[in-house]
C-alpha cells in the first residue's frame, strides 16, 4: 500500500531504492570501520576508522530524515560534523604528541599508560 | 512481514565478507589480497542483488536506480581499501573518495545542503588536516630503503577474531533492519516544517510578484503550505486570500532553506553547545601540541647581550 502510493508515477532517479538499501550501505561501513579500528596498529588510521564511523552514522541519520521528512536528522549530522571535527584535531594532538616522544606511531606505545 | 532477504543468504554474504576483509588486511609475509577483495566484493553484490530483487518484487516494471548503486559501491569499496592499505597517505586518500560518494548518497535522498557541508568540512578540512600530520609524522625516508614501510602499517593485529566481530555486528544489524521497511517518499517530497514558508514571506512575495498575482503595495500576511493559500494585505490593511489554483508555481522552501530555520530556530542551544565544543578543542589541541623551544646557553647569552647594547643605545640617543 506504502510502496505503491509512494512509487505512483515516480521517476527512474528513486526507482525501486528503499530505506533498507541505505541502511545497509551505512551498516557495511560501520562494520568496516569497527574492523579498521581493531586490526589496524597506526595510531592515524585508527583516527580515520572512525571517522568512517561517523560517515556511516550519518548515511542512516539522513536517510532516515527522509524517510520520515523531518528535518531534524539532516540537523543532527550538522552536530555529528562539529564533533567529529573536535575529535580529529585532539586526536592529531595526541599523535603528533605521541610521535615527538618515541618516534613512532604505533598504537602499542601508548600501552604504559594503563599502569 | 518477511524479511527482505532470507536470512541464510545474508549470513553467507556476511561470513563471505569476513573471510574476504580478513584475507584483505595486511599482512607479513604472503600476501591473498586480490583474492579478499574479490569475496567481499561478491558478498556485497550479493545483498545489494538480493535487495533489488525483493524490492522489484514488491513495486514491478522498474528499473534500478543505478546512480544509487554506484555511488554505494564506491564508497564501500574505498572503505575497504582505506583500511586495508600499507601507506597511511593513501589510505587518507581513500577516505576521500568515501566522502564524495557519501555525498552523493545525500544528494539522492535530497539533503543538498549535507552532501557540500560534508565535501567542503571533511574533504576540505578535516582530511587535510590529517594528511599534514601524515607528512609530519613520518621519518623522512633514507637512501636506499624507499619502500620501507614501518611495521605497524604492514602487519595487521588480529585480523580474523576483527573480522568475525565486525561481521557478526553487521549480520545482527542487518537482520534487524531487512525485518520489513517500505519505501522511501517521492523524489518530490521534502523534508520541511509546516510553517516554513510563513518564516520566509519575502520569498513568497517575490514568487507572486513573478507570477503578477500580487496587487500594488500589497504584501504578504501568512502563507500556509498545506492548504496551499496565502494571505495579502494591502497598504489600507485590507485583506485578501489567493486560493490554491493561483499558487505559485514553483514556490516550495528548499532544502537550505527549511534546515536553516530547523537549525537557528529548533536548535538555538545546541549550536552555542557545539561552538563551546569547537573552542575547547582547538584550545587543548593548541596546548597539547605545542613545542617548547630549549634555547642553548650560548644563543641566550647573546641575546640578552643584544637586548642590553639596544638599551645602551637608545638611552644615550634620549641623552
Amino acid at each position: 500500500m506504502m510502496s505503491t502510493l509512494a512509487q505512483s508515477g515516480a521517476p527512474e532517479i528513486m526507482g525501486s531504492i528503499t530505506l533498507a538499501h541505505y541502511l545497509f550501505v551505512s551498516a557495511a561501513m560501520f562494520a568496516l570501520g569497527v574492523i579498521g579500528f581493531l586490526t589496524r596498529r597506526n595510531l592515524i588510521i585508527m583516527f580515520l576508522c572512525t571517522e568512517l564511523m561517523f560517515q556511516a552514522a550519518g548515511i542512516a541519520l539522513i536517510a532516515f530524515s527522509r524517510y520520515h521528512l523531518n528535518l531534524d536528522g539532516q540537523t543532527f549530522v550538522i552536530f555529528v560534523l562539529c564533533v567529529a571535527a573536535a575529535e580529529a584535531a585532539m586526536g592529531l594532538a595526541l599523535t603528533v604528541l605521541l610521535f615527538r616522544k618515541r618516534e613512532s606511531l604505533s598504537a602499542d606505545e601508548w600501552r604504559e599508560l594503563s599502569g | 512481514m518477511d524479511p527482505l532477504i532470507p536470512s541464510l543468504i545474508l549470513y553467507l554474504a556476511c561470513g563471505l565478507g569476513g573471510v574476504g576483509v580478513a584475507l584483505t588486511l595486511p599482512r607479513k609475509g604472503y600476501s591473498l589480497r586480490a583474492i579478499g577483495g574479490v569475496l567481499a566484493a561478491a558478498a556485497v553484490g550479493l545483498v545489494i542483488l538480493f535487495l533489488s530483487l525483493s524490492a522489484a518484487d514488491r513495486t514491478p516494471s522498474e528499473l534500478p536506480n543505478l546512480y544509487f548503486y554506484a555511488f554505494a559501491i564506491i564508497a564501500l569499496g574505498a572503505a575497504l581499501r582505506m583500511i586495508t592499505h600499507q601507506r597511511p597517505v593513501y589510505s587518507a586518500l581513500y577516505f576521500i573518495l568515501t566522502i564524495i560518494a557519501t555525498s552523493g548518497l545525500f544528494v539522492l535522498l535530497s539533503a543538498e545542503f549535507m552532501a557540500f557541508a560534508l565535501i567542503i568540512i571533511y574533504a576540505g578540512a578535516i582530511l587535510i588536516t590529517y594528511l599534514f600530520v601524515i607528512m609530519l609524522a613520518t621519518q623522512a625516508p633514507t637512501e636506499g630503503d624507499q619502500d620501507l614501510l614501518a611495521e605497524y602499517d604492514t602487519e595487521a593485529r588480529e585480523p580474523w577474531l576483527a573480522s568475525l566481530a565486525g561481521f557478526t555486528l553487521l549480520a545482527l544489524l542487518t537482520t534487524v533492519m531487512f525485518a520489513g521497511s517500505s519505501h522511501l517518499p517521492l523524489p518530490g517530497a521534502r523534508a520541511a516544517s509546516a510553517d516554513t514558508l510563513d518564516q520566509l514571506p519575502r520569498k513568497v512575495e517575490r514568487a507572486l510578484a513573478r507570477a503578477e498575482a500580487l496587487g500594488e503595495g500589497e504584501t504578504v500576511v501568512r502563507a500556509d503550505q498545506a492548504n496551499r493559500t496565502i494571505v495579502v494585505a494591502d497598504a489600507n490593511g485590507t485583506t485578501r486570500t489567493i486560493g490554491p489554483d493561483a499558487w505559485p508555481e514553483g514556490l516550495e522552501a528548499t532544502n537550505v532553506e527549511s534546515l536553516g530555520i530547523n537549525l537557528l530556530r529548533d536548535h538555538p542551544m545546541t549550536i552555542e553547545i557545539a561552538g563551546v565544543i569547537l573552542l575547547m578543542a582547538m584550545l587543548g589541541a593548541t596546548v597539547l601540541a605545542r613545542k617548547h623551544v630549549e634555547l642553548e646557553e650560548s644563543i641566550k647569552a647573546h641575546e640578552e647581550r643584544r637586548l642590553h647594547d639596544a638599551r645602551t643605545l637608545r638611552m644615550e640617543g634620549e641623552a
